[in-house]
């Protein structure tokens, strides 16, 4: 099956057709689901920049980066699969268009290169976290931290601009 | 009776000339749900630690210290690009009760967490241990919370509902 094909198979589904307002009932569904997927994907983004800041030395200077870490990373990957979610289902509405469109693509770009940034921290810098843990990072923690901080504001920025050219 | 006051907004020069600018709504409000990710987020962060809820870390006046000043750094950029978008399209936010529940809303919860925020700096040792902290420290988490997610909902439905009043 073409990806063509499989993306207008997305959008024939049923659950697809009552994000587009298309079933009875429905009309406000998508702005309910796009609330639902801003409110998690704050506290992605807001939780992501505590420690990049951390790692970055402009905040939290006196808490070490493993306890924030372990404090506040759980929750990023408990908002980041209900914004997930609610990702998906806003985009089956129009998957085709939404597949085609240049800020959607770039979105997710930052977002695999986040993920990417991501591993590299966890198996490089992170690995020797306790002898930096309470202090300065090291310039390759600084640098997973300014990438982070970077590619996560590209994530809202394009993921604001699909809503303006779709 | 806010509806000529938009209009004469919406007429002036510096209105007409933002209008004229397509990338600076979009930029304005990506940069104001970035703001929202570093206030929402750390809300959150504060209220479940004075719920009890998830993985103990920093102590709640720790957390409060660090946190606070960022909330308000955050807040003065949310009024900063809230004031571009509304001199830029003053009726879809005059128009609407979503947008004037919002405001009174954000009104309530900063003045809110200004006094909690003193009542912490004031007491740390009886807010940071469970036994001895305050009984309307959950009030306030609880309340808070709501309050944010209220006014998340708002901000979102401004734009969906403003052309039914228009």
């Amino acid at each position: 099956m073409s990806v063509d094909a499989l993306l207008a198979v997305i959008e024939a589904w049923p659950i697809s057709a009552a994000m587009r307002g298309e079933m009875p009932g429905t009309e406000w569904l998508f702005p309910i689901v796009e609330t639902l997927h801003v409110m998690a994907l704050t506290i992605v983004v807001g939780s992501i920049a505590m420690v990049d800041l951390r790692l970055l030395g402009i905040a939290s200077h006196n808490t070490a980066v493993s306890r924030l870490s372990n404090e506040v990373l759980p929750w990023t990957w408990t908002a980041w699969s209900v914004a997930a979610v609610f990702g998906t289902l806003m985009f089956m509405a129009k998957a085709a268009t939404y597949a085609g469109n240049l800020q959607f693509q770039l979105k997710f770009v930052c977002m695999g290169l986040a993920a990417v940034n991501m591993l590299a921290f966890h198996f490089g810098a992170y690995r020797q976290v306790a002898r930096w843990d309470a202090g300065v990072p090291p310039t390759s923690a600084k640098l997973a931290g300014a990438l982070s901080l970077s590619l996560w504001i590209g994530v809202v920025f394009f993921g604001r601009w699909v809503g303006f050219t779709t | 009776m806010f509806r000529p006051f938009a209009d004469w907004l919406g007429d002036t020069p510096l209105s007409k000339a933002l209008q004229d600018q397509a990338w600076v709504v979009p930029t304005s409000q990506s940069i104001h749900i970035l703001a929202v990710s570093i206030v929402f987020g750390s809300a959150c962060m504060i209220n479940l630690r004075l719920l009890g809820v998830g993985r103990s870390g920093r102590s709640v006046s720790q957390l409060s210290n660090t946190l606070v000043p960022w909330m308000w750094r955050a807040l003065a950029v949310l009024l900063f690009t809230g004031l571009i978008q509304t001199v830029t399209e003053p009726v879809r936010q005059f128009v609407t009760p979503m947008f004037w529940t919002k405001m009174l809303m954000i009104i309530v919860v900063t003045s809110m967490t200004a006094l909690y925020a003193k009542a912490v700096r004031s007491n740390a040792a009886a807010w940071d241990a469970a036994s001895s902290r305050p009984s309307r420290a959950k009030a306030f988490a609880v309340l808070s919370t709501l309050l944010w997610l209220a006014i998340i909902v708002c901000g979102r439905f401004i734009g969906y509902t403003w052309s039914f009043y228009a």
